[in-house]
């Protein structure tokens, strides 16, 4: 644990809610509008927070656990990314497999929540999600087996991120990589073309609308670790290009990196049509496509 | 010790079978029992010592042999546990049933225990197979207690059909290692390995069958939802958390004496393991039935463990310590955690049965607020059976992804492992869809019928068994430090390492062992915090209660919500190809129906095509008396010929 990462992460959990505002900002430029400002999502958070809520009389603890389950596992997995070109707070031998799993745990009581109240509509963002969700982590594995490749066999993610971009010959597969997990991120995090986190319809939602039910602190919760799942995938992509610089220099160039990022996530939403959903399979199956393609040019 | 007290429970049972005022001394027999090999079981782990126990058989075979070795010990433990837990939740479960002579009941239950024990303990293949036998006898007469439904009444007969041809293959096995050799005993069999040439191959293939059939992985495992979907849920936990793992240990047992395994007996089980969970969790999700969806997810969970099987056997064949202690050592933990998680799930599954009596999840919902301490059990064990930390399930999937992860740079067929990766994430996201579908539709949301509404009966001898094996998911989910070393020295002795090289590789592993306890601690503490950073900013405002936003419409009743059905269907559409649904549709309704393409799509038109076969040669035997007459001397001309020949005579 070196004083880097713990810098790396408190910094990561602040700008969390920076990442998606400027996403939103590109988006609306891209669009022709000018946008919230990027700071939006801080003063939202803070009125959800002070505000009260209402509860589904059919909904029982569950939904009152997913928020909190989203939170910790979303603050857990963060602390397994590493930010300074080196090494995450938390690293250990076979850690990537735990950083699917907590997030896969925060999913887990998630889904729960959107069927507690009992209603149809977060029981289809959930059924959308558990289906994209599927697509999306035989996508995750394979980009992780490609980095794995690329690196000499690691199973850290503070180990991987480190080899990528050391190791010769591995910029088309990192490229690769990097255009997978972009697919992965897009999912995961609810964001066009797989998703549409700003529709009026909750016909077409599928992350917001799995938490239509929740209000005040709860909508706090789920709305910051969406925030830091989108920033902490939006790391390890930028990972893949953080040369090993000096610890602050590796510091500073995530964060950078990670604002292009935003803004590049903001345009590809404002300039393509949301997927239909039986073509959101076929989307990610595309990325895991290109990951094999990357393992295949890294175990060779 | 723990296997006469067995007995006893099985005496006492058979001879007052019909009162039902034994059937607490049975089953508390029964428990000690199980307790007591259980305790022997983790005693032989701890210190590193077995035994071995013999009496003269009488027969030309050699005696009968008993021995525990760290392998035997440690499925003695996995039974012993789950055995005293079902033992329990029958006493309770069929006090209610008036109707039957549930003594004889609990003293088959004790008697199937027994016969398993036996089974990982035999060192002779005639005792073996006599085990064998028992614990398929004795899980038969348990699957057909409710004799009275026809379709169960199916199940057991075609369970009874298929575990007799697999125990053929496993007498042609025993066969063909001994050679007529006098003795039987594992030993000698291991003995005489080395000399044994190409008929390695045929005793594997046989092994593969055999074994196969009552591990249940695909395509053999169309006998097991339906036996494990009918039977009483304590006998179905029985069966699916513990019974089918004998397949997995005769397996594991004839690698050992085998010796020197071939690289195409990884690769198979890496294969068919990987088929199996696919397969398995695919037809699960496909599932109405709760029981059903459960006993499909055995036949995932044992392609988990033969894909853990697969990594440590390549290890081996590789010479690699490290791919052979994270293989077999996940395999085998994964062993433990099934039995514990599953065994839960078919328990906790029992009780909504009990209280709302039906099994079809889309008459369900909201049953978690009639039975909280069921849905607290319950939802810990859909958590481990789907891999998710800080439980049990996610140590063993965690050890097998490492060891994958660990082939990638070993080069030649070995790389290609790193493939299990996205394959076992695949499995692992497929659970979820399936846990949340069956987590939400049985135990959340509005009750859809009278039935679901209207359930209760939570009773503590109905809800300890499961929240006491909940409890141990959690404990062993958070003490790898303490489970990886007796785990890891069993699968030094499977993978036939020399200990120096298996201590060297699994030194490398434990200090991220305590990692992994860092994690899982650090998840509960974090949900404790910032669950009391909510409670106290809520406390701030009235939180009122109101009915759930219908979007407008005002009018929404309990049949609108997501069913299970529903639930799965986007999934199911991407998947049709591997998992057709049948689907009848008219004006008002429509239904679906899972199919399995195994039984409904290969097996049952093959049976009928041979039946309108036999049909078809039919009328020739009620011919007239002259085509009978032509026959006869046709036959007697054949005979003649193959004696004037010598053909066929040898």
């Amino acid at each position: 644990m070196t004083g880097s990462a713990i810098v790396g992460f408190v910094l990561l959990l602040a700008a969390a809610p920076l990442i998606p505002g400027v996403a939103v900002r590109a988006k609306s430029l891209a669009t022709g509008r000018r946008g919230a400002p990027i700071f939006q999502l801080y003063y939202d958070l803070a009125k959800q927070w002070r505000r009260g809520t209402v509860y589904s009389g059919t909904a029982s603890s569950v939904v009152r656990l997913a928020p909190v389950a989203s939170l910790v596992t979303a603050v857990v997995a963060a602390a397994l990314v590493p930010l300074d070109g080196d090494r995450a707070l938390f690293a250990f031998g076979g850690d990537v497999i735990a950083f699917a799993s907590v997030l896969a745990l925060g999913r887990f009581v998630l889904v729960l929540g959107a069927l507690d109240t009992g209603s149809s509509l977060p029981g289809m963002g959930a059924s959308r999600d558990v289906t994209v969700s599927v697509f999306a982590e035989v996508a995750l594995f394979t980009t992780l087996i490609g980095l794995s490749a690329a690196t000499q066999g690691g199973d850290s993610l503070s180990v991987m991120l480190r080899g990528a971009v050391a190791g010769p010959n591995t910029a088309t597969a990192v490229t690769l990589l990097a255009l997978a997990m972009l697919a992965v991120l897009l999912a995961e995090a609810g964001r066009g073309p797989v998703d549409d986190p700003a529709t009026h319809l909750e016909l077409t939602m599928i992350h917001e609308v799995m938490i239509l039910d929740h209000g005040g602190p709860d909508l706090t919760l789920l709305f910051y670790a969406a925030a830091l799942r989108f920033s902490m995938l939006g790391a390890v992509i930028v990972g893949l290009f953080v040369p090993a610089w000096p610890a602050a220099g590796a510091l500073a160039a995530t964060a950078g990196l990670l604002l292009v990022l935003a803004a590049v996530v903001g345009v590809i939403e404002g300039t393509t049509a949301r997927l239909r959903l039986v073509r959101i399979p076929q989307f990610l199956v595309v990325a895991t496509v290109l990951a094999a393609l990357a393992t295949v040019l890294g175990a060779h | 010790m723990g296997l006469g007290l067995l007995a006893l429970a099985v005496g006492i049972g058979a001879a007052g079978r019909s009162r039902r005022a034994l059937a607490p001394v049975v089953v508390a027999l029964t428990v000690a029992g199980s307790l007591g090999t259980a305790l022997a079981g983790a005693l032989a782990l701890l210190t590193g010592r077995g035994g071995t126990l013999s009496w003269a058989s009488g027969l030309p075979v050699g005696p009968w042999l008993v021995g525990l070795d760290a392998l035997s010990a440690w499925f003695v433990l996995v039974i012993g546990l789950v055995g005293a837990a079902t033992a329990l939740w029958g006493l309770a479960s069929l006090a209610s049933d008036a109707s039957r002579a549930v003594s004889g009941t609990h003293g088959l239950l004790a008697a199937l225990i027994g016969a398993c024990v036996l089974v990982v303990t035999a060192q002779a293949a005639i005792t073996f197979l006599m085990a064998w036998e028992a614990m398929t006898l004795a899980s038969y007469l348990l699957v057909v207690y409710h004799d009275d439904e026809e379709e169960i009444r199916r199940a057991g007969r075609r369970y009874l059909v298929v575990t007799h041809a697999g125990v053929l293959a496993l007498i042609l096995m025993f066969g063909l290692w001994s050679a007529g050799g006098a003795s039987l005993g594992f030993d000698a069999l291991a003995g005489r390995s080395a000399a044994l040439g190409p008929t390695r191959d045929a005793i594997l293939v046989l092994a593969l069958a055999g074994f196969g059939i009552k591990a249940g992985f695909v395509p053999l495992h169309f006998w097991l939802p339906p036996a494990h979907a009918g039977a009483p849920s304590h006998v179905s936990a029985m069966l699916s958390g513990v019974m089918i793992k004998t397949g997995i240990y005769g397996l594991l047992r004839v690698g050992m004496m085998v010796g020197a395994l071939p690289t195409w007996w990884g690769w198979t089980l890496v294969v068919v393991g990987a088929a199996s969970g696919i397969l398995g969790v695919l037809w699960a999700l496909a599932q109405h039935d709760i029981k059903r969806l459960l006993a499909y997810h055995s036949v995932e969970n044992i392609g988990i463990i033969l894909l853990g099987m697969g990594v440590g056997a390549l290890g081996t064949t590789a010479g690699n310590p490290t791919l052979a202690i994270l293989g077999y050592g996940g395999a085998l933990l994964h062993v433990l955690n099934h039995a514990l998680f599953k065994s839960l799930l078919f328990l906790a599954a029992g009780n909504v049965v009990h209280a709302t009596g039906t099994r079809m999840m889309d008459q369900l919902g909201g049953v978690g607020r009639a039975l909280p301490r069921t849905w607290f059990a319950f939802a810990v064990g859909a958590a481990a059976i789907v891999g998710l930390p800080p439980l049990n399930g996610f140590l063993s999937e965690w050890l097998i992804f490492r060891g994958m992860f660990a082939a990638g740079p070993l080069g030649g067929h070995l790389t290609l492992l790193l493939w299990g990766i996205p394959t076992l994430g695949l499995i692992g996201a497929l659970a979820l869809a399936c846990f949340t579908k069956v987590c939400g539709v049985t135990f959340l949301g509005t009750p859809r019928t009278a039935a679901a509404r209207d359930a209760h009966g939570e009773s503590l001898g109905l809800a300890g068994p499961p929240l006491a094996l909940a409890a141990l998911c959690l404990l062993v989910g958070l003490s790898p430090m303490w489970v990886f070393p007796p785990v890891f020295a069993i699968a030094t002795q499977v993978a036939q390492l020399p200990p120096s090289a298996a201590l060297t590789a699994s030194a490398a592993i434990h200090p991220t062992a305590a990692a992994v306890t860092v994690l899982g601690l650090t998840l509960i503490a974090g949900l404790l915090l910032v669950g009391w950073l909510r409670r106290r900013q809520l406390g701030r405002h009235p939180a009122p209660i109101a009915p759930t936003w219908g979007c407008g419409y005002a009018t929404a009743t309990p049949r609108m919500q997501y069913t299970a059905s529903s639930f799965a269907a986007p999934l199911l559409d991407t998947a049709a190809a591997l998992a057709p649904l049948e689907i009848a549709r008219t004006d008002t309704m429509l239904a679906t129906h899972p199919v399995d393409p195994v039984l409904d799509r290969a097996l049952d038109p093959a049976w009928r095509g041979l039946v309108r076969l036999a049909q078809r040669l039919m009328p020739l035997d009620r011919a007239r008396v002259h085509v009978h007459l032509l026959l006869v001397v046709g036959a007697l001309l054949m005979l003649l010929l193959m004696l004037a020949t010598g053909w066929g005579l040898g």
